[in-house]
């Protein structure tokens, strides 16, 4: 539904977005990520038609966005960051403006805008101007307008900023039952809402797409190698023990007096260490380690393996590098 | 055209929910009712009137009212026209929208027109007050009526580029005056340049002129071309720097 290919934006001498290419299919929730300044938010305004790309081609369900742009943007639901609203306007006059300019006849317009504002909760903000509402039922409103219309294809700028917890978690819910024939795209800088809402990540890094796959693959690439481990190592063995086996802990080793890393205890430490290199079979890697740890005299009390969170697998592949200038 | 209707009834609803429009309303019921009486006042006491100027004549063509409204009415009547919408981020959802940018800028063109109309539309009771003393020349009205609107019509294109073009309300605001004071500035050119093409051309742009011919009944093809043009391609313009704005 969503095809970019090659999507590249400069702005001057900068380049903000670099041959950016993926897809997003119907049925599937792609998390946008990346640090600031990554290029997420001009890719999403090129992905919208807001932006015209440098080179490249955007297809929204089929319709190119330079050849077919009305058609295109009929396919899509854009709510840009900061969810930008006219304050003069009560709620039901914006959604209603809104409906209009994107081609739903007067007949229907009502019942599309209660829909719509039942689905996200602004059925008792409809007939309050839009200047007197709280930041977070103004994110409401925009995203009332993102989906009104049920397009096909939904794009969402940071669309939990500004909520409470609840509201949040509606839109989680919200944005669950919409996956199944839709194809929604999220930028957002909140690993959590990527965890439990996305099939699939795309993470961009100095305008570069530099993963894009699903969680559960990125995760098995970076070998899931994380393990929490209790040992006693009275000969300080072990920090030599894992460099040899390309293993490293998780932080710093802590010096004697901190407790930010590994707990000890009358001479025993519990530590999170990871594997430092791709390897295709991590569990040889692990038992070569206990060996290697056994053989040395240290003693090993338990072995852990921890599931590799996102906010690892992010910080792991934003590392920084080249410059973004053309 | 798609999306036109809306974005003229939302602009239109824009001016008229802010106190804006009201207050120029105010402004301009009492300018022209000062103006009105003065003029009035004044032919009261003249002892030989002039066969070719009558109250009427002076009050659309002669006085200061007209460029004073247009001063003032177009600039503010356009300068949040686009540079609000780039402030607040609101172009976004437009560019976004399945609506073509020139449904955008004739929108809100006819908007501010329409707003212009409305606010001239008091002084329509001159006329009919006048008619109980004296016989009226309707046609000359109609014209005096529609060189009002031709050339308002211009500066609100022009003060609708203005605002396409500059970072903020204020700047548009200044922008519109300054091009308004330039034609003005020709227009009172022609009297102090001898060479014949030059104050031919000063003659041609300036306001003062047309409004006069104008609230005389006489309607030139010149005129109405200038009108036209004054028009199209600051709208022609505005569109193109629109549309430039997804590739800047």
């Amino acid at each position: 539904m969503i095809e970019a290919q090659g999507l590249t934006k400069h702005y001057g001498s900068l380049v903000a977005v670099r041959d950016l290419t993926f897809q997003v299919s119907k049925g599937s929730v792609s998390g946008l990520l990346g640090s600031n300044g990554a290029g997420k938010t001009t890719a999403l305004r090129m992905l919208a038609g807001v932006l015209g790309p440098t080179r490249g081609t955007v297809r929204l369900c089929g319709y190119d966005l330079i050849a077919s742009p009305m058609q295109a943007r009929r396919c899509l639901g854009y709510l840009p960051e900061t969810s930008p609203l006219y304050l003069e306007m009560t709620t039901r006059q914006y959604l209603s403006y809104r409906a209009e300019i994107k081609g739903v006849a007067h007949s229907c317009r009502q019942a599309i805008v209660s829909e719509a504002a039942r689905e996200t909760g602004c059925e008792d903000i409809l007939d309050i101007s839009i200047g007197r509402l709280s930041r977070g039922h103004r994110q409401r409103v925009g995203l009332a307008d993102t989906l009104q219309t049920n397009p096909p294809i939904i794009l969402l700028d940071e669309p939990s900023a500004g909520l409470d917890p609840n509201q949040v978690r509606n839109l989680r819910e919200l944005v669950g039952r919409l996956k199944e024939d839709h194809a929604i795209l999220i930028s957002t800088h909140v690993l959590a809402e990527v965890e439990s809402l996305c099939t699939d990540v795309l993470v961009m890094h100095k305008g570069r797409l530099i993963a894009n796959d699903s969680i559960e693959v990125l995760r098995a690439r970076q070998g899931g190698a994380e393990l929490r481990v209790t040992f006693r190592d009275p000969d300080q063995r072990v920090p030599a023990i894992l460099a040899s086996l390309n293993w490293q802990f998780c932080h710093e080793p802590p010096a004697a007096d901190t407790k930010a890393d590994t707990a000890s205890s009358n001479g025993v430490a519990e530590a999170r260490i990871r594997l430092t290199r791709s390897c295709s079979d991590t569990g040889q890697a692990i038992e070569q380690l206990i060996a290697a740890l056994v053989t040395a005299g240290v003693g090993v009390r338990s072995v852990d393996r921890v599931a590799t969170t996102l906010e690892a697998l992010f910080s792991t592949l934003a590392q920084p590098d080249e410059d973004t200038t053309l | 055209m798609i999306g036109f209707c809306a974005t003229f009834r939302r602009e239109f609803a824009s001016l008229w929910l802010s106190p804006l429009a009201w207050i120029l309303l105010f402004a301009l019921v009492v300018l022209q009712g000062a103006v009105f009486v003065s003029i009035v006042a004044n032919f009261a006491a003249t002892t030989e009137p002039s066969l070719n100027v009558g109250p009427l004549q002076a009050f659309y063509g002669q006085s200061v009212l007209v460029p004073l409204t247009y001063m003032f009415l177009c600039p503010v009547l356009t300068m949040r026209s686009f540079a609000e919408e780039r402030r607040s981020g609101t172009i976004e959802n437009l560019l976004s929208a399945p609506i073509g940018i020139p449904a955008i800028v004739l929108g809100k063109f006819a908007a501010a027109l329409a707003t212009f109309a409305i606010l001239w539309l008091p002084s329509v009771a001159y006329p009919l007050i006048l008619r109980q003393v004296v016989d009226i020349d309707w046609h000359t009205v109609a014209t005096s009526y529609l060189g009002i609107c031709g050339l308002g019509a211009g500066f609100l294109a022009i003060g609708i580029f203005c605002s396409v073009v500059a970072r903020g309300q204020f700047i548009a605001l200044v922008l519109t005056t300054s091009v308004f004071l330039l034609f003005l500035f020709l227009g009172t050119a022609q009297y102090a340049v001898d060479d014949g093409r030059l104050r031919l051309l000063c003659d041609q742009v300036a306001i003062q002129s047309q409004l006069a011919e104008m609230s005389q009944g006489i309607i030139s093809l010149r005129r109405v071309a200038f009108d036209a043009t004054l028009v199209a391609l600051p709208l022609f313009l505005s569109t193109r720097v629109v549309g430039s704005w997804r590739w800047s």
